[in-house]
């Protein structure tokens, strides 16, 4: 028997009975595009994460006023930390940049256009902190800072939406009816998980405590973040921010932080490690759907060794070997998990990418190991379920298959 | 691998004349379990030379053994004891795989229910004894259309066998037993499907093959109309041989021979 006789007996069997065939394949096919889609989904949910960090950078940390949990209550946006605090984190030798954040959200209004936008208050470092580049115009400097002067600095997304002109630098905008001079637009970075980096508007952060918010605290800031110089060891310079602060506000030996302190780097980690899990428990669910594929070739195969008794019996009695009989079954088996492979990679990465990228607008990664996987499915799945039938077919006695009704 | 023996043995026990020997079986034994325990002896010492040429017909009634018989001939059966010898080569010990190899060089079957591959196309069912030797396709096609010629059935090659009637049936069956060229047609009660105008036909076509090409047929068959077709008779009764020689004049003959194994 050549390979070319092998293919054109299983070819003619399982194209023989149709319709069983097609529901068999078929449970390949939903398996390996399960698979397919499902890696494609982790990969893309690990590819946005690492994204947004290093568009952050790892070597980010940031300060956060309050205490950590105590007894399972948070002890609040404690004001405990202060612009001074800030400005003494910035002078630790492996410090960068350094600038206080304020988050505030508020409606931008520009002509008859208006807008709801986050408002961040910060110092000129916020720019290293955030990787932040500058498409048109300039950002504020510390004197900005110093004199509260009502100067912004606007996402792309945020002059698209308000209708500015193309160059909106020189440009007014209100917010909580101050105005607002942008002096600075913002280069494009794409949306995050924790929303658009593109729609909002940045101001000196004292402009915001004293101008926009009115504080009586004008001082008091919830979060200070920092940059560090690439060599710089995390655990170091954190044992340091805790040293400093704690010496700052004057803490007792016996007394919790009054601050978290949150590595980038830590968190990371914790999201890789957490996103490796989920995309092996999204391809470990998948897999019991190809299992189920599986179950069903070797029903249909058994099934059909039971169906072709006397076809058996005939090819035996004409001079079939038993490594014959098995090869034919054995191929039967590895051809219906091949064409359900195949068939379920292409679904399966057409939908991926066509509904990822096109409708939903992710840019899903094309991985090459979907491809090895469905090719080693359709070896693997089509050998194992099919060793059994096969097996069983060839050690059918040939009178008794000849005398099967 | 099995080696055959280039020259024409013979078959030295059988106390025959020194012809060119097919079938030279040497007391033959065959035995079958019973699920109740024990075992039951269906053949006994059966002594069968066939030599090349022959037209056999094996008779006997229900339950008498002849289909053993013919499944130790076919090599599709081993005996409990005893020699078969096929050409010259002693097959009684040989394992399943080289029995296969046997059945598609030496045997062409012939059986009641014809057993051809319905949803494979006459040309095919022709061809897959070939295929199974390892001839490549332009031969095996070739020498399928040479014996569906042969059958007269050359326009029909792309017909499916259920398009065909049992007649048509039978000689696509005879043609795929053919193709291999074995050195014996076995045919298992080849009319026994068939009405009598086909049945007579097929026989007809069977005394054609064995006179003008000098094929050697072994037929199995229960009635005695059908065996007188051939130039010999072997006829068993109760796993024995009560009679083997030419066609008698009447079955009377051979029901006498039945008597003789009942008083032994």
């Amino acid at each position: 028997m050549t390979f070319n006789d092998i293919l054109k007996e299983s070819w003619l069997s399982i194209s023989g009975n149709k319709i069983r065939s097609f529901l068999t394949v078929l449970g390949i096919v939903i398996g390996v595009m399960a698979v397919v889609i499902m890696v494609a989904v982790g990969e893309t949910v690990e590819k946005s994460i690492t994204d947004q960090f290093s568009s952050l950078g790892t070597n980010t940390i940031i300060v956060r006023a309050g205490m950590a949990q105590s007894a399972g209550v948070r002890s609040g946006n404690r004001q405990t930390l202060t612009l001074d605090d800030a400005e003494y984190l910035g002078q630790l030798p492996d410090v960068a940049a350094v600038s206080p954040v304020q988050n505030s959200a508020a409606q931008a209004v520009y002509g008859n256009k208006n807008q709801s936008t986050s408002l961040i208050g910060v110092y000129p470092g916020y720019t290293t902190v955030q990787n932040i580049e500058i498409e048109q115009g300039t950002f504020f400097n510390y004197s900005a800072v110093r004199n509260a002067s009502t100067y912004a600095v606007i996402g792309p997304e945020l002059a698209e939406e308000l209708g500015m002109p193309k160059n909106p630098v020189g440009q007014t905008i209100r917010v909580q009816n101050t105005p607002l001079t942008v002096i600075g637009v913002t280069k494009a970075k794409g949306d995050s998980a924790m929303g658009s980096q593109d729609d909002m508007i940045i101001i000196p952060i004292t402009t915001l405590k004293k101008r926009i918010q009115g504080s009586r605290f004008p001082n008091a800031v919830s979060m200070i973040s920092l940059k560090l110089y690439q060599d710089a060891d995390n655990n170091l310079v954190i044992d340091q921010i805790t040293e400093l602060l704690r010496e700052r506000h004057k803490l007792k030996d016996d007394a919790e932080d009054d601050f978290q302190i949150q590595d980038m780097k830590q968190v990371m980690e914790t999201m890789t490690t957490v996103t490796g899990y989920l995309k092996l428990l999204l391809v470990a669910i998948a897999a019991v759907s190809l299992l189920v594929g599986a179950i069903g070739i070797m029903n249909m195969m058994l099934v059909s060794v039971a169906e072709r008794t006397r076809e058996i019996g005939i090819r035996k009695a004409i001079g079939a070997r038993e490594k014959q009989i098995i090869i034919q079954f054995l191929s039967e088996s590895i051809l219906i998990s091949f064409i359900g492979s195949m068939a379920g990679l292409v679904l399966g990465v057409g939908l991926s990418q066509g509904v990822g990228r096109f409708i939903l607008g992710y840019n899903v990664p094309f991985s090459l190991w979907p491809v090895i996987l469905s090719v080693t499915v359709a070896i693997v799945v089509g050998l194992a379920s099919g060793v059994v039938p096969a097996f069983k077919a060839a050690k059918l006695n040939p009178i008794d298959s000849l005398r099967y009704e | 691998m099995v080696v055959w023996a280039a020259d024409v043995h013979q078959c030295k026990d059988s106390g025959m004349k020194k012809t060119e020997n097919v079938i030279c079986m040497k007391k033959i034994c065959k035995s079958f379990p019973l699920e109740i325990g024990g075992e039951q002896q269906v053949l006994f010492d059966i002594n069968i030379s066939i030599n090349t040429g022959e037209f056999v017909a094996i008779m006997g009634p229900s339950g008498s053994g002849k289909s053993t018989c013919m499944n130790i001939i076919g090599a599709l059966d081993s005996a409990t004891s005893g020699v078969y010898e096929l050409y010259g080569r002693d097959i009684t010990t040989m394992n399943d795989d080289e029995l296969a190899r046997v059945r598609n060089e030496y045997i062409g079957f012939v059986f009641q229910n014809f057993n051809l591959l319905p949803k494979r196309s006459v040309l095919d069912n022709v061809m897959l004894p070939l295929m199974y030797r390892g001839l490549v396709m332009d031969d095996r096609i070739r020498r399928a259309r040479e014996m569906l010629k042969l059958v007269g059935l050359e326009k029909f090659e792309t017909y499916l066998p259920t398009q065909l009637s049992g007649g048509m049936k039978q000689r696509v069956a005879i043609a795929r037993a053919l193709a291999g060229d074995p050195k014996i047609i076995l045919a298992d009660e080849p009319t026994g499907a068939l009405d009598s105008k086909m049945g007579n036909e097929i026989l007809k076509f069977f005394n054609k093959l064995n006179k003008e090409l000098g094929i050697t047929i072994v037929m199995i068959t229960h009635e005695f109309d059908i065996a007188s077709y051939a130039n010999r008779i072997i006829h068993i009764y109760d796993g024995h041989i009560a009679y083997d020689g030419p066609v008698p004049r009447s079955e009377s003959v051979l029901t006498k021979s039945e008597q003789r194994v009942h008083a032994k």
